[in-house]
């Protein structure tokens, strides 16, 4: 199994709902923001650019590239961060020593590292005493390894996990779910019938930053259709 | 394209749950998995969210269904529901939806009554019981009413179809009572008043899933891909389904970055293109003449000495029909003799005559020329010539009559016109000269037909009468335009005698949303506005302003029935979680207030009954009573999920006039809860009217509909000073991050634009007046200003400013950015009266203003 994601930028509408459901779901504290949408070539969202002459507003989604010869991974000097059996890059919240390497090494800016006890950055927002959101138990692998707990010790990295909570029980991630331009494919790239399997077969896919030779399991279709 | 969604078979799936250790017990249910004790171990009992389906029900009006994810009697999480029988809709939802958690949960939720110790607007507050605030709420409204008369008392309750029961109880109390309401189609600038003058109706749409069945989409000032987040997705897929995507706008917005052709239009010319479009599809005959003959008053003939519609009372040998009832009127028409034309069918001959001039005899031997509307409209439309609507509106000629050819040709053909283009003091031309693209083609009341506008969703979709209007009490109607403006000569409305004395406010924040030139703060600072409630969830601005705020319950604490026409689903709301704190639902606070004004009037309110059985009472009666769109639904069917409302189009698809083309029923169609004796005479001939024929249209010179520059009949004539002091249109459009000031308190949303309020600017203009990227600037009028940093968008037309509306007067210094706009009514607005239908509409952006760097000088 190789778990991958085509993320159809002709479809997405840069509303960034996938990023907001990405952070209830996973808990992330104030500041932290695993999956984010960007208008390239603009400093504002949904800012127009003006190239050639021309006008144009295009988004690209980036959350963790899922890669098959991840940087993060070979930098990390304990191990915490490793590739499960389903081809999901994961870090363990206890083994990791907060050195930051991962941060440094990761070409696309996506890890995120927990600076502030994240319990004191959402008290800080004023939420009402006692409340806790986003999925609220531990998740840990068949070796036990703490790859999910909804309050991330202070000094650890952290990414997208493809939502381990719910996909190692055959559910989505909260980012698929959620999209309303339904631009999102999430499914088992080792498995040619699937429909990631097929876009990639099929359609024009590109990768970010394929020359670093990364191999991400990211695959992006182009924002921009052919005109009539 | 269909989705094939990810789900592993059984057998996959228990494979890997196996390795990687989440299953317990049981094999093949997937439930979470308690924390493990030790690494490798997992102890525990599985645990499984309470999940609870309800409706998100803010003023965006989407009413998307949600699943609110319970444990431990808190929303850990809030997804979408995506269980509309059609999978086109799902999933419905948008980022602010989804982080309501931080609303209902978050540092400005009320926990107990409110009374107000300090001046209005400083937060000075002391906590009161229910008893207290109550009693002496109750109070202070007996007291102003005996002092000033009930109709002194104002009700805001927003949209009315997102929520039927608790809206609807407040409403009842005000009839009760005999307080005023405030109508919010009217009130957010949100009625599109071409609908009434040109079609009867309050408005009509096509549903989104519509839209995959047009060939041809153009948009006029819209954006959906921002404001209708859950629903753009289908002007994409209508693309891929070979549909042409045109966006006509001031801005390159995200919806014209997804167009297949972008046209830069000047703000305020769109009259000027729709004319343009219009002559060129006159002149070339790719008009739909079987259509304008069945459907529309082109055949009928209008006097030329005194501009009225020509009645067959007044010619020789026609008499009006003994059946025409009293709202309507049978004109005339010719096919080598005059016919009198019946309102309530569509039956003329096709030889009847469009154009040319004609000799009538009337009645007392006088003879009088007349001419049929269409030969009126297009001498009108001479006027239009591809050259002056080039310089109109910056649109090239070439262009100009390219794009009506392809609109005439390409059907099914749907014109999106948005809000923030009828916002404007000519609003109405604007919609009637658009209106024409699609009537003269004949794309009306057909599939992926028409002219939707989808600002508000107020149409209201069943019978509420035995919940809106006890005993059926007459109600007063107090059109919002005239509490900021004063009366004007030409109202048809009824102002109150003392004006407006208190104002009870629920579902809104009309203290930063609804204060035109700051008039709703200094009515309460100079105490001309003596009593101020607010019913909400949070402390908003309008809470600070308030004399007494009750806690209310959020939409996910409470029992509602919810309707919207975007997807035109009834669905329930159905508590989540108990209501935080001392919350109660409107129900139960109109309940306690009615109890105290008038024993009698709480017997309306299932007395002595829990609050949210009392709304399922409310719902099952309204289920009984709704009428033929929500026949046979019951109220266990709405808690499984949404049901459709029931319409005459084929898979009850909500199709704009469908019954009047298909079914040949007269327009207009109802506009609840109105009556058709009201709303029928704005069309008397029962046809698509362009030409009006009252008097007010004919001494403003629009008796048919024709382009008006912006600003002339408003801003210069206020002050003719302001055409050389300011140059810049002032937008205050939505944003993705909003719904109107809903979220503006979103930490979340408040991360992904910096917490920063902005000002959008053209970089030449902003170069002209020395401002850089972030810089903090001020965008003033004589009125009022607001300040926030500039974005530099090469897509914001010139001499434009743009301001994204909703903050809340906290995160802008305490300035409002609704301080520079200014009431302006249009006398057309004013011709009938009918709350919501026909009524003066507020024109947001007939509003000019400058910009500079904060600190620089005047």
């Amino acid at each position: 199994m190789k778990l991958g994601m085509v993320i159809d930028l002709e479809r997405c509408i840069g509303c960034r709902s996938c990023t907001v459901a990405c952070k209830e779901h996973n808990a992330q504290p104030p500041g932290t923001w695993w999956n984010r949408v960007f208008t390239p070539g603009s400093e504002f969202h949904q800012t127009a650019v003006g190239k050639d002459g021309k006008l144009q507003m295009n988004y690209l989604a980036v959350s963790c590239q899922m890669c098959e010869n991840p940087p993060c991974q070979k930098v990390c000097p304990v191990g915490a961060t490793y590739t499960d059996e389903r081809g999901v890059v994961l870090v363990d919240y206890e083994r990791c020593i907060g050195c930051r390497y991962c941060l440094a090494a990761c070409p696309y800016g996506v890890r995120q590292f927990n600076w502030q006890d994240p319990k004191k950055a959402k008290a800080e927002v004023g939420y009402q005493e006692g409340y806790e959101y986003g999925y609220p138990e531990d998740v840990r692998d068949k070796n036990g390894h703490l790859v999910y707990t909804p309050n991330r010790p202070v000094g650890v990295a952290e990414k997208c996990t493809f939502c381990v909570e719910y996909t190692s029980q055959g559910k989505e991630p909260a980012c698929v779910l959620s999209c309303p331009g339904k631009a999102r494919i999430f499914g088992d790239l080792d498995d040619s019938n699937s429909e990631v399997s097929r876009l990639v077969r099929e359609r024009q896919t590109y990768r970010l930053k394929e020359e670093l030779g990364t191999s991400p399991k990211v695959f992006y279709l182009s924002p921009v259709k052919p005109k009539p | 394209m269909e989705k094939k969604r990810f789900r592993l078979n059984r057998r996959q799936f228990l494979k890997m749950s196996a390795a990687t250790g989440v299953l317990l017990g049981t094999a093949g249910t997937a439930q979470f998995v308690k924390k493990a004790a030790a690494a490798g171990q997992t102890k525990g009992a599985p645990v499984e969210f309470k999940t609870v389906r309800t409706t998100c029900s803010p003023n965006c009006t989407g009413a998307c269904g949600m699943l609110a994810k319970v444990e431990n009697g808190q929303i850990k999480a809030i997804t979408q529901a995506s269980d509309y029988p059609e999978a086109e809709y799902n999933p419905r939802g948008c980022l602010k939806g989804i982080s309501m958690i931080n609303l209902i949960y978050g540092p400005d939720r009320l926990k107990k009554p409110m009374i107000r110790s300090g001046a209005p607007g400083k937060g000075e507050f002391r906590e009161a019981s229910w008893n207290e605030a109550l009693d002496y709420t109750a109070n202070k409204l007996k007291e102003i009413a005996a002092k000033y008369g009930p109709e002194s008392i104002g009700v805001i309750f927003q949209v009315g179809g997102t929520g039927y029961v608790q809206k609807g109880a407040v409403i009842s109390l005000a009839t009760l009572a005999g307080w005023s309401l405030h109508h919010p189609y009217d009130q957010n600038g949100d009625l599109p008043i071409f609908f009434p003058m040109t079609f009867g109706v309050q408005s009509e749409e096509a549903e989104p899933l519509e839209w995959l069945n047009s060939r041809y989409i153009a948009v006029f000032g819209s954006n959906i891909m921002a404001t209708r987040l859950p629903d753009a997705h289908f002007l994409v897929e209508a693309q891929n389904k070979g549909a042409k995507l045109v966006v006509f706008d001031p801005n390159f917005s995200a919806t014209a970055a997804k167009a297949d052709e972008y046209v830069y239009v000047k703000p305020g010319s769109d009259a000027a293109v729709g004319l343009g479009l219009a002559r060129v599809i006159i002149e070339e005959k790719l008009y739909d003449s079987v259509f304008l003959t069945t459907y529309t008053d082109m055949p009928l003939l209008i006097r030329s000495d005194n501009h009225k519609r020509l009645k067959a009372e007044e010619v020789q040998g026609l008499s009006k029909p003994a059946d025409v009832p009293a709202y309507r009127e049978a004109y005339v028409a010719y096919n080598g003799q005059f016919l009198a034309v019946h309102p309530e069918k569509f039956e003329l001959p096709g030889d009847v005559v469009l154009e040319g001039e004609l000799e009538v005899v009337l009645k007392n031997g006088t003879k009088i020329k007349a001419k049929p509307s269409f030969q009126l409209l297009k001498e009108t439309l001479s006027n239009y010539t591809p050259d002056k609507v080039e310089t109109i509106s910056g649109i090239p000629k070439d262009t100009l009559v390219r794009l009506a050819r392809e609109m005439a040709t390409t059907k099914p053909l749907h014109v999106i016109y948005g809000a923030s283009n009828y916002q404007w003091y000519h609003g109405d031309l604007k919609g009637r000269a658009l209106a024409l693209i699609p009537v003269l083609t004949g794309n009306i009341g057909k599939s992926g037909a028409g002219i939707s506008t989808y600002a508000g969703q107020y149409k209201i979709r069943m019978k509420l009468a035995d919940w809106w209007v006890p005993e059926g009490k007459p109600q007063k109607w107090f059109p919002w335009l005239y509490v900021l403006h004063g009366p004007t000569k030409t109202m048809k409305a009824k102002y109150p005698a003392h004006g407006l004395k208190a104002l009870i406010t629920g579902w809104g924040n009309p203290f930063d949303q609804h204060n035109m030139a700051n008039k709703l703060r200094e009515m309460t600072e100079k105490g001309d506005l003596e009593f101020v409630v607010t019913m909400d969830f949070q402390m908003t601005t309008s809470g600070r302003y308030s004399n007494v705020v009750l806690p209310a319950a959020s939409w996910y604490e409470k029992t509602e029935l919810v309707a919207t026409p975007v997807h035109p689903y009834l669905q329930l709301q159905q508590p989540a979680i108990k209501p935080l704190f001392e919350a109660h639902s409107e129900l139960w606070i109109a309940r306690e207030l009615a109890k105290r004004l008038n024993p009698e009037f709480e017997n309306h309110y299932f007395p002595g009954i829990d609050e949210n059985t009392a709304a399922e009472k409310v719902i099952e009666m309204l289920l009984k009573t709704g009428g033929p769109t929500v026949a046979g639904i019951t109220l266990d069917q709405l808690k499984k999920g949404p049901v459709r409302f029931k319409s005459a189009a084929p898979g009850n698809r909500q199709i704009p006039f469908y019954e009047q083309i298909n079914l040949k029923k007269p327009f207009p169609p109802v506009s609840l809860p109105a009556k058709i004796e009201q709303t029928g005479q704005f069309v008397k001939s029962g046809r698509i009217e362009f030409y009006k024929d009252e008097d007010l249209f004919l001494e403003a010179g629009e008796s048919l509909p024709v382009h008006k520059p912006p600003f002339e009949e408003s801003e210069y004539a206020l002050n003719p000073a302001t055409r050389e002091k300011y140059k810049f249109a002032y937008i205050t459009r939505n944003s993705i991050y909003r719904v109107h000031s809903t979220h503006s308190n979103n930490v979340w949303m408040d991360e992904l634009q910096d917490g920063k309020p902005r000002v959008w600017l053209n970089p030449q203009d902003a170069t002209a007046k020395g401002i850089k990227e972030d810089d903090y600037v001020e965008v003033y009028n004589d009125r009022g200003k607001v300040h926030g940093h500039a974005i530099l968008d090469p897509g914001v037309g010139q001499n434009v400013v743009v301001f994204e509306q909703g903050w809340w007067s906290r995160y802008l210094n305490g300035e409002s950015f609704n301080s520079l706009t200014y009431p302006f009514i249009k006398p057309t607005n004013e011709v009938y009266f009918v709350p919501g239908v026909w009524s003066p509409n507020a024109a947001w952006n007939e509003c000019l203003c400058d910009v500079r760097k904060a600190g620089d000088k005047q």
